[in-house]
């Protein structure tokens, strides 16, 4: 565990809002593009993610030191994350055929001009964004975890708050979902990606 | 122990192995089998290749601090949510100790009060045998309650 996380965890939960906001500020930015990933959309993730930490907040007098923060904080605002995606009605899947909404997740073409090595780069990003929406949603967290936040198999299996085994089940299926993508919308094999 | 040639190690041996998830000997024994094995070498590439187009994505941010924001929202909310309820102790019976006892000394002061105090406010039952009301009775209207002119006197029947 995180030494800085826990202390600033435990002062919180006994009152300390400074503390708490300390961490607010150390993991907004993980907690926010975490649930701009999920959702797709800059303005819910905005929403979900001060509801998660306040939510955060109010349950932390039932947090337990043995349990990482970052790995709670994480199972919070998935919680956050899927209770809007069922009230919604559906899971929202994003045609790989429509250009990305303003708003959404950043487009690394709005940094201005790129270098021409980066080509190749903005191609890559863009068809993983792609890749990313069209998965499902149950695809797609376990792959930020593991991916982005570097999450061992047993915090992964915390945070969703299932097996290890179906961690290692379902995350290889969930690879191999974005390469089949990359492969059906590329026109081109994953090897020649990797090339 | 490799692996036969006919078999290759599933996408999930292949992914773990790629998160080094495997325990020290399955990791050997598909290390060797890689060593061998184009084909699950490239698929190997495939998920290490995923990995690395993670790695390009921008970092995404709120653009402002959201601790300001949320300070904002603890306080104008009410107070965190118990959610651990404390174990009652004596003390925590002592509020319902008092009140029990202040409800039993209020029940005793006005059953001592009644049969002195409270004859006072009433007239004795010997006038009252003669009403055309019985005691206690509501009025059917004014002028069943006050005889003719006891009114204009002043004087209750």
């Amino acid at each position: 565990m995180d030494d800085a996380d826990e202390a600033l965890a435990l002062r919180a939960r006994s009152g300390e809002r400074e503390a708490f906001a300390s961490l607010v500020r150390r993991h907004q930015d993980r907690v926010f593009g975490f649930l701009l990933r999920m959702l797709g959309n800059r303005e819910d993730a905005m929403d979900l993610t001060q509801d998660a930490f306040l939510k955060a907040w109010n349950a932390l007098p039932g947090w337990r030191p043995e349990a990482r923060f970052t790995t709670w904080l994480f199972q919070i605002a998935r919680n956050a994350a899927l209770d809007l995606l069922r009230r919604r009605g559906s899971l929202q899947f994003v045609s790989l055929d429509d250009p990305p909404q303003q708003g959404d997740a950043q487009d690394p073409r709005d940094a201005g001009p790129l270098p021409e090595e980066r080509l190749a780069d903005r191609q890559r990003i863009d068809l993983l964004q792609r890749a990313l929406a069209a998965l499902p949603a149950g695809y797609r967290e376990i792959l930020l975890l593991r991916e982005l936040e570097n999450m061992s198999y047993t915090e992964i299996a915390a945070t969703l708050g299932i097996q290890e085994g179906t961690v290692k089940s379902r995350l290889a299926r969930a690879r191999a979902a974005v390469l089949d993508n990359y492969r059906h919308h590329a026109g081109r094999s994953p090897d020649d990606l990797s090339a | 122990m490799t692996y036969p040639h006919e078999l290759h190690p599933s996408d999930e041996q292949l992914s773990a192995y790629q998160d080094d998830e495997l325990d020290a000997a399955a990791h050997r024994r598909l290390g060797a089998h890689l060593a061998a094995c184009p084909r699950c070498t490239a698929r190997i590439a495939d998920f290490a290749a995923l990995s690395a187009d993670f790695a390009l994505l921008p970092p995404e941010s709120p653009g402002v601090d959201l601790a300001g924001v949320i300070e904002g929202r603890l306080t104008a909310a009410p107070g965190r949510p118990r959610t651990t309820p404390r174990a009652p102790g004596w003390y925590g019976l002592l509020p319902l100790g008092i009140g029990a006892a202040a409800s039993l000394a209020l029940g005793i002061a006005l059953g001592v009060a009644l049969p002195t105090g409270g004859a006072a406010l009433h007239r004795p039952v010997a006038l009252t045998v003669f009403d055309p009301f019985p005691p206690g009775s509501l009025c059917a209207g004014r002028d069943a309650c006050y005889a003719r002119g006891a009114l204009s006197s002043g004087v209750m029947r």
